[in-house]
This record gives structure tokens, sequence and C-alpha cells, in this order.
């Protein structure tokens, strides 16, 4: 009952969090200065141009009115027309979205349970060996940009030793599970990246689980070690970690786009890159709401589920 | 009188082994960011046609680009565009989310809810899409990239900012200082901002770190920066459609922003070290 009422107060907050993310979108889009004509045809615009533009784009009505006529038509599934294609941009965003979703989850599923596994070994010895190791990779991982590692990986695997390809380049209607060897090295950089973070978010709370009474007195009760990790301390240890697994999927996305970027992968994120480099300000604004959705819905989620797993409230 | 508070640190206490690895990096940054352009053997910008797409030699110890121009200057050069911009955003960022932190955990009701509420609206979008969104409006210039990650790095340091002053608020030297009569800020900036001043030196060690991966991720996506202005990203971004003929067009701008970063974390690691602050591994 109590969960329940949680994840009521959750969802509710998310649709604020929702309206606010798209008015400041828009706000960011509409009110800063240099204006929307200028960013979408550049400095050497003329006056008239210019003016032609913000006429087809509805620019001359007032702010109030242009907000609730977008959110109106987002809210009907309409996100507006792509300048670069001539086309309605909800269809064009879906199917990338769904290949971002790909990249993204496989990276999820993999990449955190490996790294509570890492963090937990390496909680088990502080300042031991293994310990020292993960650290070391974590640090290093953590402070590489993901196009880094994942040049350095094109070079090592598709050029010196070329066994996987280099580049995921595809038809952005494609499905890419088509072609998994086109995933692997998207997706290890990826994995690489939040394996940094999440282990030492964890191992930094193991330490402390570990050194808590009810952990010592289960050690000198002579429980078998193997079970005061497993049974004792992960359950504890998981509701935190996963919550912070949820703060951290905006950077998981952030890596998307520049990995998806590198490699040519037609999701979301090359969408946006794409859009950028020719100013098509309704795609950036659409992609730009749709990720910040995306994001607010995977941090509930992780909330959800850390309340399922705390061991307090699931009786 | 701050010299009275009761968890007041020394910021610099002598220098340890541990500290030089990260401690010589640093350095070795600021020294390309004050001197990179004078340093650079040759031009970062002129074309040199003659020597296109040429490997390392001792003419060009990084080998050379498309346009002939030669990498190793470029590399020099490029540190000011990359590192000075991801210092001057940590540095914005911080003293924007100090200011509001302070004003915020010190002040409470109806101010400290309005300024916090903006703080999270400003954090629900994912950093690199926030950045992006705000350059992509503002133009590609070096200041607004600065202002857009720092729009990034303010509500993040607010709230870790403020968290601490709620906590300070409530001692007794805060109190006193009430009971004599200061000023509130007085009280803000002479009483409550030395006592947080070791974790925003933290803070602003791991902003940088961030700031070089935000900084190099724009370049490396063309955002923000424009050709021929040698920043590392951009440099990468550019010479990835060379590089199974010319792997170094790659190879030493991904060296030079690995270096820096991994610089900002060793020294950020011992600066959080030694001011025995929690929260170790806190990468963010």
């Amino acid at each position: 009952m109590q969960a329940l009422g949680f994840i009521l107060r959750r969802t509710l907050l998310l649709a604020v969090v929702l309206l606010v993310v798209s008015l400041l979108t828009f706000g960011i889009v509409n009110v800063l200065p240099g204006d929307v004509a200028t960013a979408v045809l550049g400095d050497m615009a003329t006056p008239e141009q210019a003016a032609a533009l913000r006429e087809r784009l509805g620019l001359d009505e007032p702010l109030a009115q242009r907000y609730l006529a977008w959110l109106t038509a987002l809210l009907q599934g309409d996100f507006g027309t792509s300048l670069q294609h001539g086309q309605p941009i909800a269809p064009l965003l879906m199917g990338r979205l769904g290949n971002s979703a790909i990249l993204g989850l496989l990276t999820l599923t993999i990449a955190a349970p490996l790294a509570v596994a890492l963090g937990i070994v390496a909680a088990l010895r502080p300042g031991g060996l293994l310990d020292r190791l993960i650290g070391a990779i974590a640090v290093g991982a953590y402070a590489l940009p993901e196009y880094v590692i994942g040049l350095l990986a094109i070079l090592a695997f598709s050029i010196w030793l070329p066994v996987l390809p280099g580049t995921s380049l595809m038809d952005p209607n494609e499905n890419p599970l088509a072609r998994p060897e086109a995933l692997v090295l998207p997706v290890c950089v990826l994995i690489t990246g939040m394996l940094a973070f999440i282990s030492q978010i964890t191992r930094a709370s193991m330490i402390q689980v570990m050194a808590s009474p009810y952990v010592r007195t289960a050690i000198l009760k002579g429980v078998p070690f193997r079970r005061v990790v497993l049974k004792h301390a992960l359950p504890n240890l998981l509701p935190p970690t996963i919550t912070e697994i949820g703060m951290y999927l905006g950077y998981v996305i952030g890596g998307l786009v520049v990995v998806e970027t590198l490699f040519s992968y037609a999701g979301l994120g090359q969408l946006v890159t794409n859009a950028v480099s020719y100013r098509d300000v309704p795609v950036i604004q659409a992609t730009v709401l749709l990720v910040a959705a995306a994001y607010g819905i995977g941090n509930l989620l992780a909330d959800v589920v850390a309340l399922l797993l705390t061991p307090r409230l699931r009786a | 009188m701050s010299g009275a508070a009761p968890s007041a640190r020394r910021l610099v206490p002598g220098i340890r082994p541990g500290d030089l690895p990260g401690a010589f990096i640093v350095l070795g940054m600021a020294v390309l960011v004050v001197l990179g352009p004078s340093l650079s053997p040759l031009s970062a910008t002129e074309f040199d046609p003659l020597h296109a797409l040429e490997p390392p030699s001792l003419a060009f110890p990084f080998g050379t680009d498309e346009f002939g121009r030669d990498v190793f200057s470029r590399v020099l050069t490029g540190a000011r565009p990359t590192l000075l911009l991801a210092m001057a955003a940590a540095a914005l960022g911080v003293m924007l989310g100090t200011v509001t932190g302070l004003a915020a955990g010190y002040l409470r009701g109806a101010a400290d809810e309005t300024i916090m509420r903006i703080m999270d609206a400003l954090m629900s979008f994912p950093g690199l899409i926030l950045a992006m969104l705000v350059v992509v409006m503002l133009g590609p210039a070096p200041i607004n990239v600065i202002a857009a990650i720092a729009l990034v790095f303010w509500p993040r340091s607010a709230r870790l900012v403020r968290s601490i002053t709620v906590d300070l608020a409530t001692r007794e030297f805060i109190e006193a200082a009430r009971s004599r009569g200061e000023s509130r800020r007085f009280i803000l900036f002479r009483e409550l901002l030395p006592n947080v001043l070791p974790i925003i030196v933290v803070d602003f060690s791991l902003r940088v770190t961030s700031g070089i991966l935000l900084a190099a991720s724009l370049a490396y996506l063309g955002i923000g920066v424009t050709p021929p202005t040698p920043a590392w990203g951009l440099m990468v971004k550019d010479g990835q459609q060379f590089i199974e003929i010319a792997p170094w067009l790659v190879i030493y701008p991904c060296l030079a922003i690995a270096l820096a970063s991994i610089g900002t974390v060793l020294l950020g690691e011992r600066l959080r070290h030694r001011l025995a602050l929690p929260g170790g591994g806190r990468m963010r």
C-alpha cells in the first residue's frame, strides 16, 4: 500500500517534471538571445529571408500562445515538421527512439550487473590488488570521453585486427539486431563508461554495509562468507545502487549521443547531431524533449524498482 | 571571526609524493594553456598542401593533417580552446552554485523552495543535451560554450552547497553571529562561505574534469567551435574520416584529452583525500 502511494506520487511528480522540461526547452529555444530564424539560416541571411521563415514557423505570434499550440500538438502526437526533410517529425523520432533504446537497454542489462559485481569484489578487500586494479581501470574509463575509447577500439579491433565492423552505418528503418556484430563495439564502449561509475558507487556502499553491525554479527556467528555477501549484504546494497543507476542515466544518454555519432548508428543521438549541423530547430527541440522525457521515465522506473527491492518494504 | 568556526580545515598542507603525478600533468597543461601557441613550432592553422597527411617524422612529430597542418602544433595550440573553456565553465558554474546554494540553505522557506525547484528543473535534462541545446541557440562562440556548461554545473553545485549549508546554519557560531547582529551578507560570505570552501574546492576539481569531457564532447559533435580552431575534440572529429590511412590525426588529440582529464582526476582525488571529504568515487 505504501509502495503504491509512492509510485502514484512519483508518477504525478514526473508529469510536473515533463511539463517543466517542455517549458524550459521551449524557453531556451525561443527566449534566449539569438532567434530561431537566425539559428536556422545562419548569419548570412537577409532580413527578408529571416522574416519569411519567421512567418512560416509562426514566430510572430505571442510566446504564450505559441507554447500552448506546441504543447497541444505534442500531446496529440504531432511533433512538428522537420525543416531539413520537410516531413513530420514524429515518425522520424519513433524509429530512432527504438534504435537508441536497443543500444541503451543492451548496455544497461550487461553493464549494471557486471558493475555491481565488480564493485562488490573490489569492496571485499579494500586496498587489495583487485580493488586497486578495478579502481585504476575505473578512473581511466571515467576520465576518457566515449569517443576516445571508441576510436581506440575501432583502431584496435577493426583496423589493426579487423574482426569487428568499425561502423554501424545503416538504414534508419533497418533493425539493428539483424547485424549483431555491428552492435558489439558501440555497446562495449558504452559499457566501459558505465562500469567505471557504478562499480565505484557500489564499492563505496558495500564497504559501508560490510562494516555495519548486522553483517559483523552474521560473520561472527559463523554464517558462510558467501552467504553473508549474497543474502545479507546484497539485498541492502541493491536499492540505493539502483537509484544511483537511475540518476546516472543522464550520462548514459549523453554517451549514447556521442557513440551513435561515432559509429553512425541511426538513433536519436545521431538524429540530433545531424539536426544541429542542418540547424533543424524543430527536430532539435522535439528530440531534446523526448530525451529528457526518457530520462525522467528511466529515473522513475529505477526508483520504483529500488523501492520494490527494499527488504523492509517488501514484506 | 571565521577562524572560530568548527570545521575549518587548512587548504594547503605540505605536498606528498602521491600528489605528484596529477600535479605534474595539471601543471604541464597549465603551461600549455598559457604558452601553447608560442611553443608551437609551426602554424596551427596555415595550409601546407605539399606536406599533406604525412606520418610522424622529425619535422612533424605528430604528423600532418589533410591540409598539411602540423598536428603537434595544433595539439599544443588546442589546449587553450579546450582546457581554458573547461576551467572557466567550472569556475562560473561552481560560483553560481555556491551563491545560490548558500542563499537557499541559509534563508530556507520560500526562497529555498523557489531556487531549488528551478535547479531541479535544470537537472531534469541530461547534461550534454542541455549544453548542446543552449550552444545551438546562442551560436558557436567560446563564451556561449562556457555559459552552457556552467548552466549544467550550476544546479549540481547548488545542491551540494545547500545540503552542507543547511546543516551549518544550525550551528552555534552562526547563532552567535546572528545575536551579535551581523548582517545577512556577513553571515553568508564571512561565516558560512569559509566553512564550505573545502567542499567547493573539491567540487571545482571534479567540475574541471567533467568540463573537459563536456567541452571535448561538444567539440567532437561539432557544436560550439568552428574550424580552423584546433580544439582537440574538433580535431578528432575531422581526423576520424582518415583513421585508416592516418591514425595519428585522431591518436594525438585523443591522447591530449585523455592526459588532461586523467591529470585533473588524479589531482582531484588527492585533494578530496587531503580534505578528508566523504563520498569516494563520486564522479559527478
